[in-house]
C-alpha cells in the first residue's frame, strides 16, 4: 500500500528525515517510537503534505501513485488521513457541518455521490455512541472548547467517518487517561480490516498492548534504525532508547 | 466642506413650505452655520465624503420614470414596502391586519439626539432640509405580525441624484414584529436616510439588514428607542459600497429593556463600510451586547466604532461588546475602535476587540480532511463571520440571512 524510499524532509532548511525506508503492506498495523526530535510527526506532516514540510529526495508510492504529486486535499481523497498530536480549534465551523462537507468533499473528488444529511447524521450517532462522545460536540465548533481527550477521540471519529485507507495516528495516545486510551484504541481496531492500514507513533507500548501491531520501527535522527515485532515495543518500555545507542557504538 | 453645501443644498432647488416649513428651515441654519462634517471630525475621519464632492448629482426630486425593478425573491412570504431611488409607492405597499402606513407628520420627528452644535449630525439635518416622503409605519399594540415587514430598497442603474427617505417604525405595547431592510445599489446617487424605530412597552423587535450598495453612496441613521421590558435585536449584514455609512443607535429607556447588534460586513474590491453604533444605557437595570465582525479583502475599508454609555443612574445594567476582524489582503484596512463609558454602579460592561488573518494551522487542518484550498478559506471566512449570528433565533427570515452570508463567502 505504502512504500516510502530514501526519504529526506527538510523544515525551515533543516534535514530532519534523513533517507527513511518503510513498507506499510495493506491491512497492516505499524507503530513507530523514537526519542523526541527524532522526525515522527514530520513524517506525518511531510505524507500529507503540509506546507513548510520540503521533500528534498526519495520516493513515495501509494497505492500505485505518486503522493508527492498530490496536492494535501487529493492525497485525503486518495485515502490518507492523519490524526494530529494537536487538533486545531476552528471557531465558528460547527464539527457536524464540517465533517459532512468533508466527507462530501473526498467522495465528490472520486466521482462517488454525495452523501444526504439524513444518511451522515445515522452513520456520525453511530459513532459517537461507539466512542462514548456526547452529542452535543457536533453542535460545537471544530475541537473549541473541547478538553484534550474529547479533541483525541473528535480525530478518531473524523477518521471512523472517513474511512480512509491509511491513517496515522500521530501521538493520539498522549495526555489520554486509561479509559479514554482504551475507547480510541477500540475505535482504532473497529476500522481494522483487510484493505485499512495504520501508521501508529507513540511513545508507549500502553496503546500498542491494545493495538496489537505487526510491525515496530524506532525512529532516530531521522532515520528507521531497528524494526521487530511486538517485542521491540515491549524492550523499549523496558530499557529505554539506550540500548539502540549502545548497539550503534 | 463648502464644496459639499453646494453640492447637497443647490440653490436652484425651491424651498418647499408646507407643514415641515419650520423644521426645513431649523436644518438648513444649522447646515449653513456648521457645514458638513470633515477629517477632523472625530466621527467622521474615516468616511471618504469627498466621494460625493467628485459626483454630479441630477437635481431632480420627483418618482424616477424607469420601471420599477421586480422584487427578488424570498424563500419565505413576507409584507413588502418597496422604496426605489428612495421613494415609496404607497400604493405598492401590501401589508398586513395590525399595521398601518401614513404619511410622517412634523410631530413625529424627535430632534433631542440630533447635535446642533456641530458638524457631527450634519447629514441628518440634511435629510431634514431636504425631506421629500416621510412615513410612519404603526404596528398595533400585542399584534404579533406572523409575516416579516419587508423594507426592500432598489436603486436602478440611472439612479444618480440625492434621496432622503424618512421612515418612522412605531410598535405597540407588547407587539411583536420582524423588520427586513434588505437594500441593493446600482446608480451613483446618494441615500440620506433616517429611520427612527420606537418599540412600546413589553415590545421585541428583529430587526435583519442586508445590504449591498455597490455604486450607490449610502448614509443612514437609525435611532431606536427600546422602552420598559421590550426588546431589539439587530443581525446586519452589509457588503458595503463605494460609500457606505451607518450611525445606529440604541437607546435603553426604561427598566429591563435590551438591545443587540450583531452585525457582518464581508468587503471586497474597493468597498467601503462605516458603522459607528452606541448603546445609551439610560435607565437600569437594562441590558445590551453587540458583535461585529468584518472581513477585508482586497483595497476595501472597513470601520467599526461601537460605544456603549452607562448613564448616571442606570445601575444595575449590563453590557458586552465584540468585535472580531479578519484581514484577507495586503491592500485591506480595518479600523475598529470599542469604546466604554461608565458613569452608573454595579454595572458590568467588557469589550474587546481583535484583528487577525485566515490562520494557515486551521486551513491545513480543513484541507487535510479533503477540503480544497478555496472551500477551506471560505469556511473558515463563513465559521468567523457566522459566529456574530449565533443568537439569531431559529425561522426562515434568520435561516435566509445566514443563507445569504454563505452565499457571499462563496460557501
Amino acid at each position: 500500500m505504502l512504500n516510502i524510499k530514501n526519504l529526506h524532509v527538510n523544515v525551515g532548511g533543516s534535514e530532519i528525515i534523513k533517507g527513511l525506508d518503510l513498507e506499510v503492506g495493506a491491512g497492516e498495523l505499524h507503530a513507530i517510537m523514537g526519542p523526541n526530535g527524532s522526525g515522527k510527526s514530520t513524517l506525518g506532516y511531510a505524507l500529507v503534505g503540509r506546507d513548510g514540510y520540503e521533500v528534498s529526495e526519495g520516493s513515495v508510492d501509494f497505492e500505485g501513485r505518486n503522493l508527492l504529486d498530490l496536492d494535501i486535499e487529493e492525497r485525503a481523497a486518495a485515502g490518507l488521513f492523519l490524526a494530529l498530536q494537536y487538533p486545531v480549534e476552528i471557531p465558528g465551523v460547527n464539527n457536524a457541518y464540517f465533517l459532512r462537507a468533508a466527507l462530501n468533499a473526498q467522495r465528490k473528488a472520486r466521482g462517488e455521490e454525495e452523501v444526504d444529511s439524513m444518511s451522515f447524521l445515522k452513520n456520525v450517532r453511530e459513532q459517537l455512541k461507539a466512542l462514548k462522545m456526547d452529542e452535543a460536540l457536533l453542535k460545537r465548533s471544530v475541537n473549541e472548547g473541547f478538553s484534550g481527550g474529547e479533541k483525541k477521540r473528535n480525530e478518531i471519529l473524523q477518521m471512523a467517518v472517513l474511512q480512509p485507507k491509511l491513517a496515522i495516528l500521530d501521538e493520539t495516545d498522549s495526555g489520554l487517561d486509561i479509559d479514554a486510551l482504551k475507547l480510541v484504541a477500540e475505535g482504532v481496531n473497529r476500522l481494522r480490516n483487510e484493505n485499512r492500514s495504520f501508521i501508529v507513533i507513540t511513545h508507549y507500548q500502553r496503546l500498542l498492548d491494545y493495538l496489537e501491531p505487526d510491525r515496530v520501527h524506532v525512529l532516530s535522527d531521522g532515520r528507521i534504525v531497528e524494526s521487530g515485532d511486538r517485542s521491540l515495543a515491549q524492550r523499549l518500555e523496558r530499557e529505554g532508547y539506550a540500548f539502540l545507542e549502545a548497539a550503534e557504538a | 466642506m463648502s464644496a459639499l453645501i453646494e453640492k447637497l443644498i443647490p440653490e436652484s432647488l425651491p424651498d418647499e413650505p408646507g407643514e415641515f416649513g419650520p423644521l426645513r428651515r431649523k436644518a438648513l441654519k444649522v447646515l449653513m452655520q456648521h457645514g458638513f462634517p470633515h477629517r477632523k471630525v472625530e466621527n467622521w475621519k474615516y468616511t471618504p465624503l469627498g466621494l460625493l464632492e467628485s459626483r454630479a448629482f441630477e437635481n431632480a426630486t420627483g418618482p424616477s420614470e424607469a420601471p420599477w425593478p421586480e422584487l427578488p425573491a424570498l424563500p419565505f412570504e413576507a409584507s413588502v414596502l418597496h422604496l426605489h431611488d428612495g421613494l415609496l409607492d404607497p400604493a405598492r405597499c401590501r401589508l398586513p391586519a395590525g399595521v398601518t402606513l401614513e404619511a410622517l407628520a412634523p410631530a413625529d420627528v424627535d430632534l433631542s439626539g440630533m447635535d446642533d452644535g456641530s458638524p457631527a449630525d450634519a447629514f441628518a439635518w440634511l435629510n431634514l432640509a431636504r425631506l421629500q416622503q416621510g412615513w410612519r409605519i404603526c404596528v398595533d399594540d400585542h399584534a404579533r405580525l406572523e409575516r416579516p415587514l419587508l423594507l426592500m430598497l432598489t436603486c436602478g442603474e440611472d439612479f444618480d441624484r440625492v434621496a432622503h427617505p424618512r421612515l418612522k417604525l412605531e410598535l405597540g405595547v407588547g407587539a411583536e414584529a420582524t423588520l427586513i431592510e434588505w437594500q441593493q445599489g446600482q446608480g451613483s446617487g446618494l441615500i440620506n436616510s433616517v429611520l427612527d424605530i420606537e418599540l412600546g412597552a413589553s415590545s421585541r423587535l428583529l430587526h435583519l439588514i442586508d445590504r449591498h450598495s455597490e455604486e450607490t453612496a449610502l448614509i443612514e441613521r437609525t435611532t431606536v428607542n427600546v422602552n420598559a421590558e421590550s426588546s431589539y435585536s439587530g443581525f446586519i449584514l452589509d457588503g458595503g459600497g463605494r460609500l457606505t455609512r451607518q450611525d445606529l443607535n440604541v437607546n435603553l429607556n426604561a427598566a429591563n429593556a435590551h438591545g443587540a447588534v450583531c452585525g457582518v460586513a464581508v468587503l471586497d474590491g474597493r468597498s467601503l463600510v462605516d458603522y459607528h453604533t452606541a448603546f445609551e444605557h439610560r435607565v437600569g437595570p437594562s441590558t445590551s451586547s453587540e458583535d461585529f465582525r468584518i472581513l477585508a479583502d482586497d483595497q476595501s475599508v472597513g470601520v467599526f466604532n461601537g460605544r456603549i454609555h452607562i448613564l448616571p443612574g442606570a445601575d444595575d445594567s449590563h453590557s458586552e461588546m465584540n468585535t472580531g476582524n479578519m484581514l484577507l489582503s495586503r491592500g485591506a484596512r480595518i479600523n475598529t475602535k470599542p469604546e466604554l463609558e461608565i458613569h452608573a454602579e454595579e454595572v458590568t460592561a467588557s469589550h474587546g476587540a481583535t484583528i487577525g488573518q485566515i490562520d494557515d494551522e486551521a486551513r491545513f487542518y480543513l484541507r487535510s480532511r479533503g477540503l480544497s484550498d478555496a472551500q477551506a478559506i471560505s469556511l473558515l471566512k463563513f465559521g468567523f463571520a457566522a459566529a456574530a449570528f449565533d443568537s439569531l433565533e431559529p425561522g426562515p427570515p434568520g435561516q435566509w440571512l445566514t443563507d445569504q452570508l454563505k452565499e457571499r463567502l462563496s460557501w
